[in-house]
């Protein structure tokens, strides 16, 4: 008859005291031991990211601090604990510690800090180009960036970790230090194991992955996340950083439908890649969505589109060994496409130039580092506001460059959707004209016009390593 | 992470010494025989499966929970934190880790209520289940403290299929190991062993019991430490000689009453 069960109005002690006073004053909090105030790098859906320092300066490193969003444990901040405790690769973010706040009930994680990211590379491109600069980077860096992609995804799946959220935002790279240059996936928060699944995946969350970097299969309604879904998005990376294009851009709209079909996003795909032949994706067929992929869309309005097409036009060559990896990892039948196994052994990493450990080769980091946001949300959306009005503004000189030449730029085509996956809803003026200029969202005919004023330019200063695009 | 158990913090840090365990239990040792203790974690361990079962989880995942609870007192007295408390607490981050869609609190609650009240009144009489959500929140982070945030705990299923299926399909066999697998939860082996290991004993025993002889030579092939092996099958038999003399209901009130309790803040 235990005393304490025995009162039924009296509620048992839950915790001993001394064990409570006990852990209370071994459990350091992340305040005394870490600086980031006014430090914050980020912010998302996920939570916000600090700079931070250690005050006690027994080292002088920079570290991320991520917060995570709202309070207590969340499944996907169960996820991401669990799995990261576990994973250990010189690609894939590390994991050094994590912080409960008892007080506020706030996640603390605590990571090595990554100076740089491929979103803000590849934005740093873009607006280079677009105001004809040149940017030196070493000749073999797009290769040592896709070969350390592979190498940590080819990590995570053999340890039957899928992503599910690859796009450039989340592939970071370290700055200057120690490990220079060296790529390190992050954002796992989605991450899941797979070889069992206890649910179908598709019934945890309905849509995970970006638009533009997701594959045609999850499109077409596929239940279940694979590996080669991973692996279409290291493809559309892998494009991107050739073309600093997204391949796949799209307009978007409401992301968090449920309904994985997206109609403009599977036409966009088909006016890179071309409709995919029965031949090509036998199980298209088998598809949830197939009916609807054949009441919407006609094999007709795709005949001249291929991907040796759209990528020579951004000047990569149908027989190029980058090309054909491309091509082996942009597989439109996912049964098909390679695995980071057989995309590392691509002949492409043989050839000179070699990937490097530091993808940089040692050469100076031409990237900014990053800046701090200010804390609240409101500075937040003015940021966001400016860099839309910029765009814009942009846009529109470059219409007026280019209306005598060209067709109609399409606007916000050239915006990444917000960084960090809090998408904005880009409102260009001109976002009607996505579906115009003869379905290709291209901006390839503008693009060379920029690059064949800034290519003969600059074209003295190339020299050795250096080459003034990825 | 099904790939990796040698890399894994189950693998690194949660195999534990023996020595090192029954040191850590001193302080409840002083108090409750052991086999006092090991029938009040049996007892917990068949809360935290019935609870499962309630919510509709896997086995995986009840398992999982099992061994959060078990590694939680390895390092920490009973009277530290309530096990009524705890193993709930146990079951709802299981479930969180182990993927299967979100235990709504509301959900946990009543369900322990009704648990608690349907199938252990025996153990606690009209006393009503007396935690709420606020109490099983508070209790995780101490939970996922003391875990160090290690949450992937690798089960002897998964190897336990591969090695049926190895000595070639025998379902009977299989079922037979699956349970004894179950019953090894309610040890303490899964804090002393690999996973592997405890698979490879229950197939022993299950072997033993259906008297399947032809199976002997897939055995002596192993490469494995044999000694370990018997180790495992010693605990999970003495669990079974255990139960033939053990009427839970009659006992655990008892011993309910003789477990040490966590004690409130000193009154002024």
């Amino acid at each position: 008859m235990g005393d304490n069960y025995q009162n039924k109005t009296m509620a048992p002690v839950m915790m001993d005291y001394d064990f409570k006073l006990k852990t209370q004053t071994e459990r350091s909090k992340v305040e005394d031991l870490f600086d980031f105030e006014g430090c914050k790098v980020g912010r998302g859906t996920y939570g916000h990211v600090y700079k931070a320092r250690r005050k006690d300066g027994s080292d002088t490193k920079d570290y991320a601090l991520k917060q995570i969003e709202g309070t207590g444990l969340s499944m996907s901040a169960c996820r991401e604990i669990a799995l990261l405790r576990e994973l250990k690769h010189s690609n894939v973010i590390n994991l050094i510690r994590v912080f409960l706040s008892h007080t506020d009930r706030k996640v603390w994680l605590l990571f090595d800090y990554a100076e740089h990211d491929l979103w803000h590379i590849i934005k740093f491109h873009r607006a280079a180009k677009a105001s004809k600069k040149s940017v030196m980077v070493p000749k073999g860096m797009v290769k040592s960036l896709l070969y350390q992609i592979l190498d940590g995804i080819h990590y995570l799946h053999s340890n039957w970790v899928l992503h599910r959220d690859l796009k450039p935002a989340n592939i970071l790279v370290m700055g200057e230090g120690p490990e220079r240059g060296r790529v390190k996936i992050a954002d796992m928060g989605f991450a899941r194991l797979f070889n069992a699944p206890l649910k179908p995946l598709a019934d945890l969350d309905p849509v995970v992955v970006t638009f533009w970097y997701r594959a045609p299969e999850l499109l077409l309604g596929a239940r279940h996340y694979t590996k080669a879904i991973d692996i279409w998005a290291i493809g559309c990376i892998f494009a991107e950083l050739l073309t600093s294009e997204p391949i796949f851009h799209c307009r978007q709209e409401d992301i968090k439908t449920s309904n994985p079909y997206h109609h403009d996003q599977l036409d966009r795909i088909f006016n890179v890649m071309g409709f995919p032949q029965e031949k090509d994706w036998e199980d298209i067929r088998k598809m949830p969505e197939h009916a609807t992929l054949v009441k919407d869309f006609k094999r007709s309005n795709y005949q001249n589109c291929s991907l040796s097409k759209y990528m020579d036009r951004h000047k990569i060559k149908p027989d190029s060994k980058a090309f054909s990896l491309l091509q082996r990892l942009l597989l439109m039948d996912p049964n098909r496409r390679i695995t980071s196994e057989q995309a590392m052994q691509d002949p492409y990493f043989t050839e000179d130039p070699l990937p490097t450990q530091d993808v940089f080769a040692g050469c100076p980091i031409p990237y900014p580092k990053r800046e701090f946001l200010t804390d609240d949300d409101q500075d937040d959306k003015s940021d966001s506001k400016a860099r839309q009005n910029q765009q814009q503004q942009q846009q529109q000189q470059q219409q007026q460059q280019n209306n005598t030449q060209q067709n109609q730029v399409q606007a916000n085509s050239h915006d990444h959707v917000a960084n960090n996956a809090k998408r904005m809803r880009m409102t260009g003026p001109n976002q009607g004209n996505n579906t115009g200029g003869g379905g290709q969202q291209e901006f390839h005919q503008q693009q060379q016009m920029m690059f064949g004023g800034q290519q003969q330019g600059a074209s003295n200063q190339q020299q050795g390593n250096f080459q003034q695009r990825f | 992470m099904a790939g990796n158990f040698w890399q894994s913090s189950h693998h690194q840090q949660w195999i534990l010494d023996k020595q090192d365990l029954i040191r850590d239990r001193q302080y409840d040792l002083a108090i409750l025989s052991e086999e006092e203790y090991q029938k009040i974690f049996n007892f917990f361990a068949s809360i935290i499966q019935v609870l499962g079962e309630q919510l509709k989880l896997r086995q995986q995942v009840i398992a999982t929970a099992t061994v959060y609870f078990k590694r939680f007192y390895a390092r920490n007295s009973l009277k530290c934190i309530d096990p009524l408390l705890l193993a709930p607490t146990c079951v709802f981050l299981a479930s969180k880790v182990e993927e299967f869609g979100v235990i709504s609190n509301s959900r946990l609650i009543t369900t322990c209520q009704t648990v608690i009240k349907n199938k252990f009144s025996y153990a606690y009489g009209q006393q009503e289940f007396p935690y709420r959500t606020n109490h099983i929140l508070e209790c995780e982070f101490y939970l996922l403290e003391n875990l160090d945030c290690c949450l992937i705990v690798y089960q002897p299923y998964r190897p336990l299929l591969l090695f049926v299926q190895d000595i070639g399909q025998d379902d009977q066999l299989l079922t037979y190991a699956w349970r004894i697998v179950n019953d090894s939860l309610r040890t303490d082996v899964s804090l002393l062993y690999p996973p592997y290991q405890i698979a490879i004993a229950s197939l022993h025993i299950a072997c033993v019991m259906l008297g399947k002889e032809s199976h002997k030579p897939w055995f002596a092939e192993l490469n494995v430490d044999m000694d370990k092996i018997q180790e495992i099958v010693r605990s999970i038999i003495n669990l079974y000689e255990m139960w033939k003399s053990y009427d839970e209901k009659k006992e655990i009130q008892a011993l309910l009453a003789k477990m040490p309790k966590p004690k409130p803040a000193p009154q002024r």
